[in-house]
């Protein structure tokens, strides 16, 4: 007992104040502890001046005040420094509360895909071409060189429509238009809604495709692998896919290549949407076939050039993990605000 | 297409590993799907492009794998033990049609017994998804799959005259293939016939009739080349799909008949303990004439982008049976018979770059010589209303572009039908035959989908092509925008249903954020909008450009819908090509005054005309003119509003008084009373 002990409270106090920061409550309950007009630690440091040695009473009085003094001004300043929870509650919002704001509106998954692919091949230099979805024969498959009784046509379940027009079945057909109508060089992509006659979970009868096209004078393999590594790494970058081109087939190119990408759930070991193989296939592609510069009337001797296709759906199912592309036509907007 | 590894190694000299076989199999163009271990061996799903006919056979396969792996191909043994008895003096061919059949190679096989085949070989034919019959056919299936040429063998007692006579069917005559279907042929069709009548479809399917069976002693085996196109304009007018016909399709080897017929007779005579007779039959009316190809490895290193030397070019060439000689730069070479596919140049090019392998070759960027990409119009166009659309709250859907003939017809009364509708000959369904002219009927039906699970609201958009045919045939596309609003809630604070001024709101910020050009309102739509409540957009030639008001009652009852809709359509095609830049106006540098003015008139008197005689009558000074209240009802007579204008007035050079201000009202109210019927209040 005697001075050091009020030392002791003293340290005790300060410390138990700093750690009450700027919490009101915090505060409220350091002032209980010590300074309680019932319980508090001041009241018993007083109780025992009675029980002082008379000698020792004049400095412990003295200390003691001191320290009263000491606590209340530390206490007052807390206080006031303190978020005060105290005032005026009923005006207090609950910042709890959602907020209210317009609903935002959303792009759908396919067209949020497609302006991905058009801005990285806009920065390549780039058009970006329209046209028709009622075809006619010749566009969709005779320029293409798939003529009538070609077996590729058995990939094409084609929609007929009045008179001798069809559906076109892919968005090539652009591409055999703008090359009847502009010289070389020509560098396009062609994005559209294109129809199949076909309908399961991994098919249906409107989906979206986009096409890519370039036409100039020494243009090689090596330059197509380059430009659709370069387009694939920025379309699937944060994933840092692979690319693998393997040789395939396609009527209109020649050599034709399939192009895998890593398989971008499982990083490559093997899962069940690559089929365990670790690879997805994401796109078709090739060297243009001089059948079809000669059916469009551009020198084949002159120019060479490369084509590639892919579906857009399928791009968005793979980047945002749907996983049946029916739903993408649903016109449900809950759909949609998954991307607001 | 399914292979078994151990049949495929029976062709194959080589140190690699299934793994690598596998690998570099996929990496030159024939893609190894699965792998399936079936007892001692493996399965292999392999994916057989349709211009590869002559990799559709183990054999080929084979051939292929060898240059994959730098291994060798084994050579094919098919000498056989003969009888004396010549087949010449026992069976005859003719072919009529020699167009549609170039070579007809025939066998004589005495003395057969109808027995299965042994387990081996049906267990290879099982592991290749081909069921085992006899051993006759199995022997013939087996031959297929081993070398891809088709073979067929005829109860040679059955055959009239015992005679292959190949010509065109007559028009309507009937055969009865094996399946038991009888076939009403046309002569475009090509049959194999006997001395009397068909008795197979040729390069499709045998016929019953001359079928083996039990009492089967001396066969005809028919080892013969068809025209691709001729089988399959048959296999597909009859919709048949066989081995046969698969490979016929894609292009047989013109030169494989005579040693597959050795091959399947062989093994006939070994399953079956039958005796072959002396020599073949073969008739061939247009013999394969080999052609010669010349290129230069420069020019295939720059289109490859890639430098290939001449001996990895012979090495494939030779692999491939190209008998590549080289001379320099150049390389001349002769594709086999089973390479109908190589025609020209750039196949040749295919053939060694994808045996050089793809992953070979440097990535090099093209360097361009264009300015920078640009957008065609119509993207830009279709993608501004879409941008309009979302930043006014909406979410954007897609649905089929075909709806219902009975909906479709409906659409006469919608003022936006742009002509005739675009009918599908072959629709999928009956609900999806005609091609949309209106956006609307099918955001009603997704609209009606989400209200059934549960949504209270909807704010939803589509954008998207309608279709029409003009009496001249032309086909029309027009780009379209249309919206549906339900509901309210969240998405519209403070209000709980949404209305025609929210609707017309959102329809207003699209028009001016697509660039419509000046656009007025007038009342219709009916009898899809609600007469009270519709409203048709038009542009100063006085064309209907949109649609816009209440979903009517009576259609709102057609699609089950309860709840009220409101919708919309654009026609994007009238917007314009180009937004206007907007222009900055200086910032005011002097007070306004706002005034109220609230004045009680009919109904009939439309807002618009009330603010435009407000703009005509109020002085220079005014500045903004807007609808702040409507009232109706208790304390007004029947068919009145009371409508409170807001005016804003301002002077540019200095601050106006209080007094011009009402000066200017008493002036507005009196020019309003000399124009209106109205009061003010
Ligand atoms: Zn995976």
């Amino acid at each position: 007992m005697g001075v050091a002990r009020l030392d002791e409270v003293r340290a005790a106090f300060l410390e138990d104040l700093g750690q009450a920061g700027k919490d009101a409550s915090a505060v409220e309950a350091v002032r209980v502890k010590y300074a309680g007009r019932r319980s508090g630690l001041l009241l018993d440091l007083t109780a025992a001046l009675r029980d002082l040695p008379k000698e020792e009473r004049r400095d412990y009085g003295r200390a003691l005040n001191d320290l009263k003094q000491d606590i209340g001004k530390c206490l007052d300043e807390a206080r006031e420094a303190s978020i005060s929870g105290a005032a005026a509650p009923q005006d207090m919002v609950d910042i709890s509360l959602p907020g209210m704001a317009l609903t935002r509106g959303a792009e759908h998954p396919v067209n949020l895909v497609r302006r991905k692919i058009e801005e990285i091949f806009l920065r390549m230099g780039y058009d970006v071409e329209a046209g028709p979805e009622i075809e006619d024969d010749w566009h969709n498959f005779e320029a293409l060189n798939i003529p009538s009784d070609h077996p590729a046509r058995d990939d094409h379940d084609t929609f007929y429509v009045t008179g001798d027009r069809l559906l076109r079945t892919h968005t090539s057909p652009v591409q055999a238009r703008v090359m009847e109508n502009r010289k070389p060089p020509i560098r396009i992509i062609v994005p559209g809604k294109v129809y199949r006659r076909d309908s399961d979970l991994r098919h249906s009868p409107m989906f979206h495709q986009i096409e890519g096209l370039l036409v100039d004078e020494g243009i090689s393999f090596g330059n197509l692998k380059a430009t659709l590594e370069t387009f694939l790494h920025a379309l699937f970058s944060g994933h840092g896919v692979d690319v693998r081109f393997r040789p395939s087939y396609f009527p209109f190119t020649e050599p034709s290549a399939e192009v895998d990408i890593t398989c971008i759930f499982c990083g490559g070991s093997g899962c069940a949407v690559c089929s365990r193989s670790g690879w997805i296939e994401i796109l078709g592609s090739g060297m243009v076939d001089p059948r079809v510069f000669e059916r469009v009337g551009i020198d084949s001797e002159r120019y060479t050039g490369f084509a590639f296709g892919l579906g857009l759906d399928r791009v968005a199912m793979l980047m945002y993990g749907i996983p049946d592309l029916r739903q993408l036509f649903s016109g449900d907007q809950r759909l949609t605000r998954q991307f607001a | 297409m399914k292979f078994d590894l151990e049949w495929l190694r029976e062709y194959l000299e080589t140190d690699a590993d299934a793994d690598t076989l596998a690998e570099r199999l996929t990496h030159c163009g024939l893609l190894v799907e699965t792998r399936d271990e079936v007892d001692s061996t493996e399965v292999w799903d392999i994916e057989v492009t349709t211009n590869r006919p002559d990799a559709m056979n183990h054999r080929g396969l084979a051939r292929e794998a060898a240059v994959a792996v730098k291994g060798r191909l084994k050579t094919l043994q098919h000498e056989l033990e003969e009888t004396t008895e010549s087949a010449q003096e026992l069976a005859a061919v003719e072919i009529r049609d020699p167009d549609l059949c170039s070579r007809y190679v025939a066998r004589v096989i005495r003395g057969v017994r109808l027995i299965p085949s042994p387990q081996w070989l049906q267990d290879r034919l099982e592991r290749c998804g081909v069921r085992p019959i006899n051993a006759i056919v199995d022997a013939t299936n087996y031959v297929l799959l081993e070398t891809g040429q088709p073979l067929h063998a005829f109860d040679l007692d059955r055959l009239a005259g015992r005679r292959i006579v190949v010509r065109r069917a007559n028009a309507g005559e009937i055969l009865e293939t094996l399946d038991g279907l009888e076939r009403k042929l046309e002569t475009d069709d090509l049959v194999i016939a006997d001395a009397e009548r068909a008795v197979a479809l040729a390069g499709v399917m045998g016929g019953a009739d001359s079928e083996i069976g039990d009492t089967t002693i001396d066969v005809l085996l028919e080892s013969a080349h068809f025209d691709a196109l001729s089988v399959r304009r048959s296999a597909r007018r009859f919709a048949i799909h066989t081995e046969a016909s698969h490979r016929f399709e894609r292009g047989a080897d013109p030169e494989m008949a005579p040693v597959a017929a050795d091959l399947a007779a062989r093994l006939i005579a070994e399953l079956t303990g039958a005796k072959v007779c002396r020599g073949q039959i073969d008739v061939c009316p247009k013999p394969w004439k080999p052609t010669d190809h010349e290129f230069g490895i420069s020019a295939l290193g720059r289109f490859a982008g890639l430098e290939i030397s001449a001996s990895e070019v012979e090495r494939i060439l030779a692999g491939l049976e190209f008998a590549p000689r080289l001379d320099g730069d150049r390389v001349i070479c002769t594709p086999p018979s089973f390479r109908g596919d190589i025609e020209r140049t750039a196949d040749l090019y295919e053939e060694i770059i994808r045996h050089v392998g793809y992953e070979a070759i440097p990535a090099e960027l093209p360097i361009l010589g264009t300015p920078p990409g640009r957008r065609h119009p119509n993207w830009q166009l279709i993608d501004r209303g879409r941008d309009a659309a979302v930043r006014a709250g909406l979410a954007e859907v897609v649905t089929w572009a075909f709806i219902e003939p009975q909906v479709d017809r409906r659409l006469e009364d919608w003022p936006l039908c742009p002509g005739k509708s675009v009918s599908l000959v072959n629709p999928l369904a009956s609900t999806q035959a005609v091609m949309r002219r209106s956006l609307v009927p099918s955001l009603l039906g997704a609209a009606r989908e989400t209200l059934n699970q549960g949504e209270r609201s909807l704010a939803l958009f589509e954008q998207g092509r309608v279709f029409s045919v003009d009496h001249e045939g032309e086909m029309h596309e027009r780009e379209r925008l249309a919206l549906v609003l339900s509901g309210g809630g969240a998405g519209w604070p403070g209000v709980d249903r949404v209305g025609f001024s929210e609707l017309k709101g959102v329809v207003e910020n699209i028009l001016r954020d697509t660039a419509f050009p000046d656009i007025g309102w007038r009342r219709g739509g009916a009898p899809w909008l609600e007469q009270s409540e519709g409203a048709e957009l038009v542009d100063a030639a006085g064309r209907v450009i949109g649609v816009c008001g209440r979903l009517g009652s009576e259609e709102a009852a057609r699609w089950g819908l309860k709840q009220d809709l409101l919708v919309a359509e654009l026609d994007l095609d009238a917007a314009a090509a180009e937004p206007v830049l907007p222009k900055f106006r200086p910032l005011p540098r002097f007070p306004a005054i706002t005034a109220d003015m609230t004045i009680e008139h009919q109904l009939d008197l439309p807002y618009s005309e009330i603010e435009a005689a407000v703009w005509d009558l109020a002085g220079e000074r005014i500045e903004k003119v807007s609808m702040e209240a409507r009232y109706s009802g208790k304390g007004l007579p029947a068919g009145h509003v009371r409508s409170t204008l807001r005016l804003v007035y301002r002077h540019p050079d200095r601050s106006l008084t209080q007094e011009e201000v009402n000066e200017a009202q008493e002036g507005l109210r009196s020019a309003l009373s000399g124009r209106f019927d109205v009061q003010f209040t």
